[in-house]
């Protein structure tokens, strides 16, 4: 059987349309058609007998067991499901009017003696004398209760009520639907809007650290402009390239365009501290604003992430750094403190889709007992192994516990390294947001006031230095969420000297010397690839221990000291058209697909710029690999001599 | 000292509930193999913090403080095992679970919590006789005058 789906909106508007249109229904497929039948009602009625008829809504609704009544047995699956795909509407209150029009009855069993129904006590049991399983005939015996209505002459009084009631009806539903949608959609574009104001806060965040960053940077660059000045009266160029390398440790692109040329030098700084002190007022401004707003949200649970419990990040701050306070009040409420102390595995696997695209190999026992086994013969020889840095790699030790942290800080002292360390995640934030600049970074994970994750996050915002989760809490989604947070890597508490060292090696490589006979692909990474830690790196290129096989791969003297890396840099960064110099199109090709670098990258830049001369090409595989090491994924270094 | 002949077998006295191979790295760390300067004085410091943590852990179960005991199982558990002290550690993390609401090997349960405090009130008297035992041990190998 085939039914035009059309009859039952326009039952359910009301008889008066359905009457007027009712030779559309006069159809071949209904073959018991009467001239003076009720269409609307045969069909109605046919449908609902057919739907009854199909086995796989037994569930749902059917027959009842006398087959005399039938019986919705659950409501909202009925409703949801079944209704839609036979009478083109899910309103099971429009359903029941229907039938009730039709001189369908529910059928009550309060009074029985159980008082519930036998089907459930959610079901609906409907019965027409003539509506009966197996009876198919008879169904043409059902009627409007009330067929007088649509004769419109004589009862047009009647009719209209019970039209308008169906159009109120309707409409009400509609609406209903309506407002539904709507406030869906606002729930939705308020968890946007909670989702956009935190990434701004997080924006702001990090150009307020640059404008910081920018000013240590002016300020530095000002006693440097003044030193240059009075070095180019006594010594030239050459006595100057040591220090001017060091102040563009911390510059940003912007940074360098303002930086000062050799002849002009002390306008454009005046000028660029004048607008980054207006800058700055108003980025603090609106970062205010935004707080408030965020914390509305997470007032009103805008915001699902559950609040740390206990241990507050806000109240041990000092009240020294106040956008460092700011900042973790804000995230403190809501998802800085991902790593709550005192939960310390009742962690949610956050993240934990990213679990295979982890570069980090679970560490097996064979990773752990290899290199002690090996180690005896070697390690005794010197307790105080030389890795062959050519400076100090800078080392900021995080962490709680003393015995760790004297054990951690001896063993990197036998790796000639220097050691700052930090009590907890704050400390090693503050530390690091107050501008001392490290190589690596050893993050315990589990600390008092801020845990190693969250530091992780809040260094992330305005540094890039390689940190190492040092942590016993290894399970791959711990180890997925480090990763999530910026870490770099993971070292397994409880760590042994040969895999600290081996830590070292991997993230430090840009800083050991290179014997003769490297593969020349490499050519000098000591100098030339400084990793993604910022401003070191500049000591080693002036470091009087530097090797003389780096130093032969450099040009000549007299270039090096013409192309000062200072003056070079800014310069071509400003004009990146001006043909001052031959190797002028290096630095805009690097540029452009690494903007989201800072410092570091700039740093490469100049020393291409300074070295680079024929041998662009060859240098762009290296290129390569720093890009992959500093990405914070990317867990190969460089090849390094062991 | 011995352990300059065959790296692993240095220290036979100092029995099983301490890890030969993590302590020796730390005593190599010693520039004088008789004053052990270094060494000793991490090994004192770890005492000291031992029976700081022991008296928390004391006080915490006093309050039924689950999260305080399960922070203070882990703080132990990071210097113990950063010395080689292998039972120490066990227990420490197990007390780091049990105070987590989870069992001994860091699965989630359904115990009440008293339940938890019964098992890391066992487990703190396990850990305490574990660490006389290494401390007696370790003192015996610094030959602290208070070793019997």
């Amino acid at each position: 059987m085939r039914f035009d789906d059309n009859m039952d909106r326009d039952q359910a508007v009301g008889g008066g349309a359905g009457a007027n249109s009712s030779s559309d229904f006069v159809s071949p497929s209904s073959p018991d058609a009467r001239p003076n039948g009720d269409w609307l009602t045969i069909l109605k009625v046919r449908k609902l007998y057919k739907m009854l008829e199909d086995p796989s809504y037994s569930q749902v609704v059917r027959w009842g067991d006398d087959g005399r009544s039938f019986v919705v047995l659950e409501n909202e699956r009925f409703t949801k499901s079944i209704l839609p795909k036979h009478f083109k509407h899910s309103n099971f209150a429009s359903f029941v009017r229907q039938l009730n029009k039709y001189d369908f009855h529910k059928v009550r069993h309060n009074n029985e003696e159980s008082g519930h129904s036998p089907y459930g006590s959610g079901a609906w049991e409907f019965k027409h004398p003539e509506f009966k399983a197996n009876n198919k005939d008879s169904l043409d015996n059902i009627r409007r209760k009330a067929p007088a209505p649509r004769k419109p002459p004589q009862v047009i009084d009647e009719a209209v009520p019970t039209q308008q009631m169906d159009l109120v009806n309707t409409q009400l539903v509609a609406t209903q639907q309506q407002l539904q949608q709507l406030q869906q959609r606002y729930e939705e574009l308020n968890i946007h809007n909670s989702i956009l104001t935190q990434e701004l806060i997080g924006v702001q965040k990090t150009v307020v650290n640059h404008e910081h960053v920018m000013q240590n940077v002016m300020s530095f660059l000002h006693s440097v402009d003044a030193r240059q000045r009075r070095d180019s009266k006594v010594g030239g160029p050459f006595a100057n390239t040591e220090e001017n390398t060091a102040p563009s440790a911390n510059a940003d692109p912007a940074q360098q365009q303002i930086s000062p040329l050799e002849d002009e030098p002390a306008s454009p700084l005046q000028n660029a501290s004048k607008l980054l002190h207006e800058m700055n007022a108003d980025v603090q401004l609106n970062y205010k604003n935004l707080e408030q707003m965020s914390e509305v949200h997470s007032r009103n649970g805008a915001i699902s992430t559950p609040p740390p419990d206990g241990r507050h990040p806000r109240a041990p701050t000092p009240a020294g750094s106040s956008s460092l306070m700011g900042y973790a009040k804000l995230h403190g409420e809501q998802d800085a403190v991902v790593y709550p102390v005192g939960q310390t595995n009742g962690i949610d696997p956050m993240y934990s889709e990213h679990i295979h695209n982890i570069p980090y190999p679970m560490p097996s026992k064979d990773e752990i007992v290899d290199p002690r086994v090996s180690a005896p013969t070697g390690r005794k020889k010197s307790t105080q192994v030389d890795p062959g840095w050519v400076r100090p790699p800078q080392i900021l030790l995080v962490e709680d516990d003393q015995t760790c942290r004297r054990i951690g800080s001896k063993f990197l002292y036998s790796f000639r390294c220097a050691i700052d360390s930090a009590f907890d995640g704050l400390e090693a934030v503050n530390k690091m947001n107050a501008g001392s600049k490290y190589d690596l970074v050893l993050m315990d994970i589990i600390m008092p006031n801020l845990d190693g994750v969250s530091a992780c996050h809040l260094i992330r915002q305005f540094d890039h230095t390689p940190i190492v989760a040092m942590t016993s809490n290894i399970r791959s989604d711990d180890i997925s969420m480090y990763f999530q947070h910026g870490m770099n890597d993971v070292l397994p508490k409880p760590f042994t000297r040969d895999g600290l060292l081996n830590m070292l090696e991997k993230h430090l490589g840009h800083l050991k010397q290179i014997p003769d006979g490297m593969e020349p692909m490499v050519q000098h990474p000591g100098t030339s690839i400084p990793q993604s830690s910022a401003g070191h790196s500049l000591k080693d290129e002036s470091s009087p221990t530097e090797s003389p096989s780096t130093i032969s791969n450099w040009q000549s003297p007299g270039q090096f000291s013409g192309i000062s890396p200072t003056q070079a840099a800014p310069h071509q960064y400003m004009h990146p058209m001006h043909s001052g110099f031959g190797q002028e199109q290096s630095p805009v090709q690097y540029q452009v697909p690494h903007t989201d670098m800072s410092a570091p990258r700039q740093m490469q830049h100049r020393r291409q710029i300074s070295e680079i001369g024929s041998d662009y090409i060859s240098n762009d595989p290296k290129r390569q690999r720093i890009y992959d090491q500093t990405n914070p994924m990317g867990m190969q270094p460089m090849a390094r001599p062991r | 000292m011995a352990e300059s002949e065959n790296g692993s077998t240095g220290l036979p006295d100092l029995g099983d509930s301490i890890d030969a191979l993590t302590f020796e790295q730390i005593l190599e760390m010693d520039d004088d193999e008789e004053e052990r300067e270094f060494s000793k004085s991490i090994v004192y410091g770890f005492f000291e913090q031992a029976d700081k943590t022991f008296k928390e852990m004391d006080s915490a179960l006093e309050n039924n403080d689950l999260v305080t005991l399960s922070s203070r199982g882990h703080f132990l558990k990071g210097s113990s095992a950063t010395l080689g002290l292998t039972k120490v550690k066990d227990s420490c993390e197990k007390i780091q679970h049990f105070g987590a609401r989870k069992d001994e090997n860091g699965n989630p349960t359904h115990y009440d919590d008293r339940k938890f405090l019964s098992l890391i009130r066992d487990t703190v008297k396990v850990v305490k006789a574990d660490y006389k035992e290494v401390e007696r041990v370790l003192k015996q190998f610094y030959r602290d005058p208070d070793a019997h």
